[in-house]
């Protein structure tokens, strides 16, 4: 049998390495899929909490859901907003895209 | 005992296909690590006995949104052919700092805490039917409002996208 | 429709402001009828209110005032009520002020014939009269002062009516201020007072007053500082400054000012609050001195100017010094009674001016007018009864007040008031002959000015009889019998008296009466022996016998001069000192320092925002996990 720090400390894990992805890469699209998996991890955990903590077993998991539905939602846009960049700048660097400054 | 066998591949596995995706120089081979790590934690839902969701996980991260993530990448050319550009930020080192920070804190508290349900011996499984209703019944208005952002993503999508005229 | 409805007479022409001042200017003739007919239907209404009061009035009965009142607000446990006071004080007030307008309103019709903004003009006259009224039927002070107030705005919108004449603006603006001085210190009276008795009543004030709730040297102060604001608006010495240059204002306004609504309040204010002065120890004496004070100094001012409206000017002031000392006595009827035979005769003398200056097409410099009676046979004729009354001649009603007054020195303050009053009177009588003469007697000084002279219509000379007659006869209101005819209880001495005290009938004393007469004579001799027949030699070596004196009667004492170089020494040096303060402390060091140290940082902080998206995801990790830390860390 599993214990739940086990799969906390997966998660923790697939986190921080979607954080370093989100602020050391630049690629867009790489950006993307790094915070794809910061959200995995977080559905990881909700799920696990809801295994172990939660009499019913289905609170966090209707939480899970609704995280990958918006994750759906995310991607979409955020994807033809890296279109729309790449169309514009020639680019899919974020670092490039610097004009919201002073 | 070969459940616990398994399950420490399958987390193996997954760090390993994480830390692909975030560290691989090509970022076709991201995408691809990506599926197998997305993958992996649909295993870690089975080993949950949440088998909806995996089979949710399977089909949305799996199929869907990495496709999704690989037609961006061939409409978006990520190295312009002849010079290959630094794959990570100036501010690489500080994110490894944060990043390792985040980790540190995070394994702290949970370490530090003692979860309940230690003694569990085994994870019931979660009925299909259990999940509907609640789904439907109890959490029917985020159902409804989830699916007009759906909508609303989905148009805004297509308009960000879309070739304007002019261009 | 009894006495309880006096309200209405203020009411009807503030409602007829407001509809000529909104529609005046789509109205046929700019509405001038209907101001006409608000003042004739408050003169009208005057006469059934005075019908039922004296109906009502009986001093054994103790019904001597008619009160009604309405709760205003409830604050706390404080209840302010506003309502009205009608007494015989009130009565008379009444009818001076109703007569007046009514006869300046329909002057004015043919003075202002022609003139921008005429609905305007005839707009405000209607609010002035009203606020006036209000202000002699006022129950309570705080009623009291936002007439007054009231009044004031009006004489500066009518003093500075030709605003596009820098003098009448500026003269406007010194009616305004001048007031306001004396107006701070009634203000400060009024809260002094309440502050005391915890009401604003007047009759209980006074009734505390008496009572002597109200400590000695307290009472005397607070009432000193409503004496201040009466002092402003009756343009006593040292704030006489501002009614000689208030004839900026159309000729009209001046003879309304002077004689009804503005420059009465303060003798008015006065009069009501008497029992107050009577009780504060030495205040009525403040009273006497102010009003022979100011009597005297105008007297020699009036003596050196040469435009008509200016010598009527100092001349309203000098009466009204005699109606501050007539109050001083301790008489309220005295004071009253001159007030209001005042009011009639300097009416009169003002719109008589007025038809002057409108026939010369606004000449108003007597060395250039002269002969003018035979030109203007009402106008001089009415212009002389006028003179003659506020000279002092027998049987007119400036002579029956002035006589009044000495008697009632006579029991008070005893003849060392008496001889600097009479010497006032004789030079009253002076000045006054000198200006008729010059006007209307002898050769004309200026043959031009002459020849273009005509005697002005009906609808101005109407008025000047009327007012004639009126100067000629008001002085008999003192005889019991013509009181007694008139409805009255009696003579005006038995109508008009402080509570507490009996009414004494008048008798003429002979003494007293010879004297008056005597001074009036003395001045009208020495008026006509310098100036009679264009002469001017006598007058001219009289000048020239101490220059230095001369130029100080003619440059009215410097008083204008000091007040500014006050203004221009200390009050801007001070200003100087402030603006400095305002301008490197406040202004450089707070204000702008403030906005430097914002632009300052700005401009440092700006360079944090570089625009690149990482960078923001990098601050936001951070937040997160710097939070996370310290929550560890707190948390232990």
């Amino acid at each position: 049998m599993v214990p739940l720090e086990n799969y906390l400390v997966l998660s923790a894990i697939i986190f921080s390495l979607g954080v370093y992805g989100v602020l050391a890469r630049r690629n867009a699209i790489l950006i993307l899929m790094s915070i794809e998996l910061m959200l995995n991890a977080v559905s990881l955990n909700f799920i696990a909490f809801a295994a172990y903590l939660d009499p019913t077993k289905i609170t966090g998991a209707i939480f899970a859901v609704f995280v990958i539905t918006v994750a759906a939602a995310e991607v979409g846009l955020a994807l033809a907003i890296v279109i729309r960049l790449f169309r514009n700048r020639a680019t899919s660097n974020v670092d490039e895209a610097a004009i919201m400054k002073w | 005992m070969a459940t616990e066998v398994l399950w420490w591949i399958f987390a193996a596995a997954i760090v390993v296909l994480s830390a692909g995706v975030v560290f691989s120089r090509s970022i076709i081979h991201s995408a691809i690590f990506l599926i197998g790590s997305l993958a992996g934690v649909g295993a870690m839902y089975i080993f949950l006995q949440m088998e909806f969701l995996a089979l949710v996980q399977f089909l949305i991260y799996g199929g869907a949104v990495t496709v999704l993530i690989l037609l961006a990448l061939m409409l978006t050319r990520p190295d312009a052919p002849g010079h290959r550009q630094s794959l990570n930020g100036a501010q690489m080192p500080f994110a490894l700092l944060v990043a390792a920070g985040l980790l540190v804190v995070l394994f702290a508290v949970i370490t530090d805490t003692t979860w309940p349900g230690a003694d569990i011996d085994a994870l019931s499984e979660v009925p299909l039917t259990l999940v509907s209703e609640r789904l439907f019944a109890d959490f029917g208005a985020p159902f409804v409002i989830a699916s007009a952002l759906l909508l609303v993503a989905l148009i805004g999508a297509i308009i960000l996208a879309r070739q304007e005229e002019g261009e | 429709m009894g006495a309880e409805q006096a309200w209405l007479l203020a009411a009807i022409p503030a409602g007829v402001f407001f509809v000529l001042a909104i529609f005046g200017r789509v109205l046929p003739r700019g509405g001038d009828y209907l101001g006409v007919a608000a003042i004739l239907s408050s003169f009208i209404l005057f006469f059934v209110v005075a019908a039922d009061f004296l109906s009502f009035y009986d001093v054994d009965a103790h019904q001597t005032a008619i009160t009604k009142s309405i709760e205003w607000s409830q604050i706390g446990a404080f209840e302010l009520r506003q309502g009205i006071f009608v007494d015989p004080i009130t009565i008379t007030m009444f009818a001076v002020i109703t007569t007046v307008a009514l006869m300046v309103n329909i002057f004015s019709i043919g003075y202002m014939k022609g003139e921008p903004r005429y609905y305007w003009f005839f707009a405000v006259l209607q609010l002035f009269v009203a606020s006036m009224l209000l202000l002699v039927m006022a129950d309570n002070l705080l009623l009291v002062y936002i007439s007054w107030e009231l009044v004031g705005v009006c004489s500066f919108l009518l003093i500075g009516f030709y605003w596009e004449k820098r003098s009448a603006t500026e003269a406007a603006k010194k009616a305004f201020i001048t007031t306001r001085v004396g107006d701070v210190g009634l203000l400060i009276g009024i809260i002094l007072l309440w502050k005391a008795t915890g009401t604003f009543n007047i009759q209980e004030i006074i009734e505390a007053a008496e009572a002597g709730k109200i400590g000695e040297n307290y009472l005397f102060v607070s009432i000193m500082f409503v004496f201040l604001g009466c002092m402003g608006k009756s343009a006593q010495v040292p704030f006489h400054v501002w009614l000689p240059d208030a004839r900026e204002g159309p000729t009209p306004v001046s003879a309304l000012t002077h004689a009804a609504t503005m420059v009465v309040a303060g003798v008015y204010l006065t009069a009501r609050l008497l029992p107050i002065f009577e009780v504060a120890d030495g205040a009525l004496l403040v009273v006497t001195i102010v009003g022979l004070t100011t009597a005297l100094l105008t007297g020699f001012i009036a003596i050196a100017q040469t435009d008509i409206k200016k010598v009527l000017a100092y001349s309203t002031v000098g009466q009204l010094g005699f109606m501050f000392v007539a109050l001083g006595t301790g008489e309220p009827a005295v004071g009253m009674f001159h007030l209001a035979t005042h009011a009639f005769f300097k009416a009169l003398l003002f719109l008589g001016s007025g038809s002057v200056i409108h026939a010369t097409h606004h000449n108003q410099e007597m060395d250039k007018l002269g002969g003018l009676w035979k030109k203007m046979p009402i106008t001089g004729t009415t212009f002389f009864i006028g003179s003659l009354a506020l000279a002092g001649l027998p049987p007119l009603a400036g002579f029956w007040s002035k006589d009044e007054i000495f008697v009632a020195l006579d029991h008070s303050w005893g003849a060392w008031a008496m001889i600097l009053l009479g010497f006032s009177a004789v030079m009253t009588a002076f000045y006054t002959t000198r200006l008729f003469i010059r006007t209307f007697m002898g050769k004309p000084m200026d043959q031009h000015v002459h020849d273009h002279t005509h005697e002005s219509g009906f609808v101005m000379t109407g008025p000047l009889i009327f007012l004639a007659i009126l100067a000629a006869t008001a002085g008999f209101v003192v005889f019991h019998d013509v009181g007694k005819a008139l409805g009255f209880p009696g003579g005006i001495t038995e109508f008009i008296f402080l509570p507490g005290e009996h009414p004494h009938r008048y008798e003429i004393d002979w003494a007293f009466a010879a004297a008056s007469l005597a001074m009036a004579i003395v001045g009208i001799f020495i008026g006509a022996w310098m100036y009679w027949g264009n002469r001017l030699d006598r007058s001219t070596a009289l000048a020239e016998w101490r220059p230095g004196l001369y130029q100080m009667i003619k440059h009215k004492f410097y008083f204008d001069e000091m007040y500014q170089a006050v203004i221009d020494r200390g009050v801007l040096g001070f200003s100087y000192v402030v603006s400095w303060f305002d301008r490197y402390v406040v202004n450089d060091t707070g204000v702008d320092g403030s906005a430097q140290i914002t632009g300052f940082s700005g401009g440092i902080l700006k360079y944090l925002q570089t625009g690149r998206v990482p960078n923001y995801a990098m601050a936001i990790a951070l937040g997160v996990v710097g939070l996370a830390v310290a929550g560890l860390v707190v948390r232990g």
